[in-house]
């Protein structure tokens, strides 16, 4: 990196908190500090949505899945306006118009106190154990790529993220997230750019679209339905829903966002900015990965994109003819791809075709030489299921994008960690201070001792993830784990949720009881059976809500008429800025 | 079994475009199925 570079990278990651803390100073009350006074605009919490859900893993691993597997990934994202549309029919206006703090609050009105606990708890589980990854991960790809102590990296920014969202609460947390947005909004158009323009002579922006598509990498719609392929039109149409409504209408991290609006129908916009938004962002994300994979067809990647994974394998007497193949094989699909760009130029059919086939399987070739040092590296280190997608792209752009640009993109990634962290961080003080200690601990207490305490479990929390980051390297395959968290625990959250919204009948004890019986489910699911997870969210959610309605019918209670008991919480003040 | 939407759903304020929140809905999802339309035919088109 360049001193323009630093520059660029250290003054984003001041000023951007900086106008957070400004544009959020000044509220004295828990209601300011947890929901920000409910005065937030829809393109505010619209970009705060996004930027928590976007971590700096999404920007990093992104297009390297591109690279590796094409685009197929953006199904993931198909039933996240399904989705938004329910929870803008559903969750928002219920939520906001029941003036809670957090969702689980409302649970409670519904039910009883242990559903809102028990509630509280999973997300407690499931966001601790995640909010920590959320520094861990790109500090740790950047050791790699840069040489940089990821121990130093999650600290600076960690205490960065922890400071001003511990400081200014969600209305700092909101307005640095806008910003943020605008800065990776403004990276990854600049990254596009900046790789087309460097493609060679003779390369033009449609023909590197050919050629990206001519081996399977603009693969962005799979119609086949199969159980166990983790993306397709299918999963991301029925799974990534179920996923969707339990990420954006169970999680408080999410709730909490859309609970700020000046009213239900800005929080309405919000959701449905980013119904309209996310799934052409990810796919202009995978798209920047799958030209990056172009460029690659004309300037030799290396084997492995993991440099210590390189410094392993170069030891072993097996390297140099390894490398030589792959070497061999680099060269023959450039050979192919220059000929199939020639012949497509001249409009050449039959020289087209015959391009095409030999250019696949010049691709084929390469890929089979790749797996060869993969499973090089895995037999020296003793690893299995070495996976180096999550350095592709930054291994790209610290090689070839011009000074300053690169800072630009680091920002970026570190924005992004910065921006999911500070929401978790946000939303775990609050379900920590509303749902738990108040609630069974210290009810009566005055409203600024509720923002004092607010103040230090964000700080407590901020603490933890910093040290779970620390340490995460230790952790070892128990990461990965943690990683698919939210498709253990969200399904649960979303069941009791549908059978508060739409089961009159059912009351706290069935609900709280299946809340059990779909986590047992999930479990059964993950240990012993092979369905992809995106499913889990399906299954488990359908589980509490099957397992709830039986259970109110064995207790033979009548259906509820009155659904929204009044509050147990005082008033929030909505004047409060 | 009754499914009933809790009375705190009913809209008070319509949206900004569009008229009501059912036509801003249905936009939305029309809106995904063009993206789809448009994914599946780039796939198919570069493939």
């Amino acid at each position: 990196m360049t001193t323009l570079d630093w520059i660029v990278m250290i003054a984003t990651m001041i000023a951007i908190p900086g106008f957070g803390l400004w544009r959020g100073r000044g509220g004295k009350t828990t209601s300011h500090y947890l929901l920000a006074g409910k005065t937030m605009p829809w393109y505010a919490m619209g970009l705060s949505i996004m930027a928590t859900q976007a971590s700096a893993i999404t920007f990093i691993a992104t297009p390297g899945q591109a690279y590796v597997d094409g685009m197929r990934f953006v199904q993931f994202y198909f039933g996240l306006p399904i989705a938004m549309v329910l929870l803008a029919m559903t969750a928002v206006p219920i939520f906001h118009r029941a003036g809670v703090y957090t969702a689980y609050e409302y649970l409670e009105r519904r039910f009883d106190a242990k559903t809102r606990a028990l509630a509280g708890i999973v997300f407690l589980i499931s966001r601790g154990m995640a909010v920590g990854l959320a520094l861990y991960a790109p500090a740790i790809v950047m050791s790699v790529i840069f040489g940089w102590p990821d121990r130093l990296t999650t600290l600076i920014i960690g205490i960065v993220c922890v400071f001003y969202t511990t400081m200014g609460g969600i209305p700092a947390v909101t307005w640095t997230d806008v910003l943020q947005m605008t800065i990776i909004f403004a990276g990854l158009i600049l990254a596009l750019i900046t790789v087309i323009s460097l493609m060679p002579h003779g390369v033009s922006f449609t023909d590197a679209v050919y050629l990206a598509g001519a081996v399977g990498k603009l693969n962005a719609v799979d119609t086949k339905l199969d159980w166990d392929n983790r993306y397709n039109l299918w999963s991301g149409l029925l799974g990534s829903t179920f996923l969707m409504l339990g990420y954006f209408g169970c999680d408080q991290s999410q709730v909490q966002r859309y609970l700020t609006g000046k009213s239900v129908a800005q929080s309405k916009l919000s959701i449905m900015f980013n119904a309209v938004a996310k799934v052409p962002m990810q796919f202009f994300i995978l798209f920047v990965g799958a030209m990056v994979f172009v460029f690659y067809l004309f300037a030799q990647p290396p084997m492995l994109f993991q440099q210590t994974a390189m410094k392993t394998i170069a030891k072993q007497p097996a390297y140099t003819s390894v490398q030589s193949k792959y070497d061999d094989a680099w060269s023959k699909r450039e050979r192919a791809a220059r000929a199939l760009n020639v012949a497509r130029q001249r409009d050449d059919k039959a020289a087209l075709n015959a391009s095409i086939a030999d250019f696949r399987t010049a691709q084929r070739e390469i890929e089979t030489a790749r797996q060869t040092g993969i499973q090089l590296y895995e037999k020296s280190a003793h690893e299995s299921g070495f996976n180096d997608t999550n350095y592709i792209f930054l291994t790209f752009v610290t090689r070839y994008f011009p000074a300053g640009v690169i800072g630009l993109v680091i920002a970026v990634i570190m924005n992004a960690a910065m921006s999911s962290s500070s929401g978790e961080l946000n939303s775990l003080a609050a379900v920590s201070v509303m749902d738990l200690y108040r609630r069974l601990f210290r009810p009566d207490e005055t409203d600024r001792h509720y923002l004092i305490v607010s103040r230090i479990c964000t700080a407590i929390w901020g603490t933890w993830a910093v040290l779970f980051a620390q340490y995460a390297k230790n952790l070892g395959s128990l990461v990965e784990a943690i990683n698919q968290v939210g498709s253990y625990f969200y399904p649960v959250l979303l069941g009791v949720f549908i059978l508060a919204f739409f089961f009159p009948r059912v009351r706290g004890s069935a609900a709280f009881w299946a809340m059990l019986t779909g986590e047992a489910v999930i479990v059964a699911c993950a240990v012993f059976t092979h369905i992809a997870f995106l499913w889990y969210n399906v299954i488990g959610a359908l589980a509490v809500v099957i397992a709830g309605w039986l259970l109110s019918i064995a207790a033979g209670e009548p259906p509820s008429h009155v659904l929204h008991v009044p509050a147990i919480s005082p008033r929030i003040d909505t004047g409060a800025v | 079994m009754k499914f009933r939407l809790p009375a705190e759903t009913y809209d008070s304020e319509p949206p900004p475009i569009l008229g009501s929140w059912r036509n801003l809905y249905i936009a939305v999802l029309v809106w995904l199925a063009v993206v789809i339309a448009v994914c599946y035919a780039f796939t198919r088109y570069f493939a």
